[in-house]
């Protein structure tokens, strides 16, 4: 350490052997008089201004931003009203125009159950409704009680084993 | 030396908007600032020009320094940041470039002292700016890490150890310049 601080010290030596020069009178006479010429043009700046200035900024950067969204806004509505964004009701997809893209089997499926539309088809209700329908009573004609009137008060849903509530 | 003024005293003139502050600023700051510039743009004539728009901006901004809390610290801010606009100036080539001036000065008007002068010019030159403005600022203005750090808004840490880097660096560069 003692050693590094003999080497700095020889280096400080050295580097004082040169020194910065002070400023010359002629920079002097040349800066002082460009800034009295600034300390005359400039008006003085009273200490209440900057916080009503720095306030009027804020004010107008603020009702720009507000500006700027609203006909953001406006913009994207009228492009929604007039039609030009997608909406999100699509026709059905015409299966015939589909071999043109190249698409696999699959995809065709997906695609085509995807756009589906979501009508309800009143006759393939009714069918599936008979269907369920026969299920059930072939399953009473195989055998299968029908369930034991619910005891007052208790739920349906829970079934009644024998000794479920012995222990009271 | 003697005229120069506390800094409150500076203020005090600068908020009763009276012109003669202009002439105590200079005599306060004007020697430090120069060899501040100095150090940051490594030439004269450059570090002249900057030292005249800072006392332009100072002049300009009087009521907001004659409240600053540290005067110092913000009449090195302004030099800092004028410093750094006219390198980004240079860097995106909007200003010519100048002659470099000698800056440091030997005493002895010999050749030889010129040639020194030179020489520890360009081992300067080679180091990283915060590094020589530390150094400049420390051997050539005789100020303190305290002093330092508090005029550039650092840790007096990290002046000391800027210090030390830049003195390590300069003696490995003169040590290859003497072999």
């Amino acid at each position: 350490m003692n050693d590094k601080d003999t080497q700095n010290e020889q280096l400080e030596s050295i580097l004082r052997r040169a020194h910065v020069p002070e400023p010359s009178p002629e920079l002097k006479e040349r800066i002082t008089s460009e800034a009295t010429k600034a300390w005359n043009q400039t008006s003085p700046e009273l200490p209440w201004q900057i916080p009503v200035r720095r306030l009027l900024v804020s004010a107008a950067a603020a009702v720009f931003v507000i500006w700027l969204a609203n006909c953001s806004s406006d913009y994207a509505l009228a492009r929604w009203q007039s039609g030009g964004l997608p909406v999100a009701h699509q026709k059905p997809l015409d299966l015939d125009e589909l071999p043109e893209i190249h698409y696999g089997p699959l995809a065709r499926h997906l695609v085509s159950t995807g756009r589906k539309p979501s009508i309800t088809n009143a006759s393939a209700l009714r069918n599936h409704a008979e269907t369920v329908l026969r299920i059930l009573n072939e399953a009473q004609q195989n055998g299968v009680s029908k369930p034991p009137a619910p005891v007052e008060g208790r739920s349906r849903l829970f079934p009644t084993r024998p000794g479920f509530n012995s222990y009271s | 030396m003697d005229k120069i003024l506390p800094d409150n005293m500076l203020q005090a003139a600068l908020a009763r908007n009276d012109p003669a502050a202009v002439e105590l600023i200079w005599d306060r700051y004007a020697g430090d600032l120069l060899a501040y510039l100095q150090a940051v743009l490594c030439s004269r004539h450059d570090a002249e020009d900057v030292l005249q728009t800072v006392f332009v901006r100072i002049i300009r901004k009087r009521h907001r320094l004659a409240k600053a809390r540290r005067l110092d610290a913000y009449v090195y801010r302004i030099a800092r940041n004028e410093a750094f606009r006219l390198i980004s100036r240079r860097k995106k080539g909007r200003t010519i470039e100048t002659v470099n001036e000698s800056w440091l000065i030997v005493p002895e008007g010999s050749n030889k002292s010129n040639d020194m002068a030179e020489e520890l010019q360009a081992i300067l030159a080679r180091l990283p700016q915060p590094q020589r403005e530390v150094i400049v600022m420390k051997i050539y203005r005789q100020k303190t890490f305290l002093e330092i750090s508090r005029l550039l808004g650092l840790s007096q840490n990290t002046i000391a150890s800027r210090y030390r880097y830049g003195m390590e660096r300069l003696r490995t560069l003169l040590e290859n310049l003497t072999l």
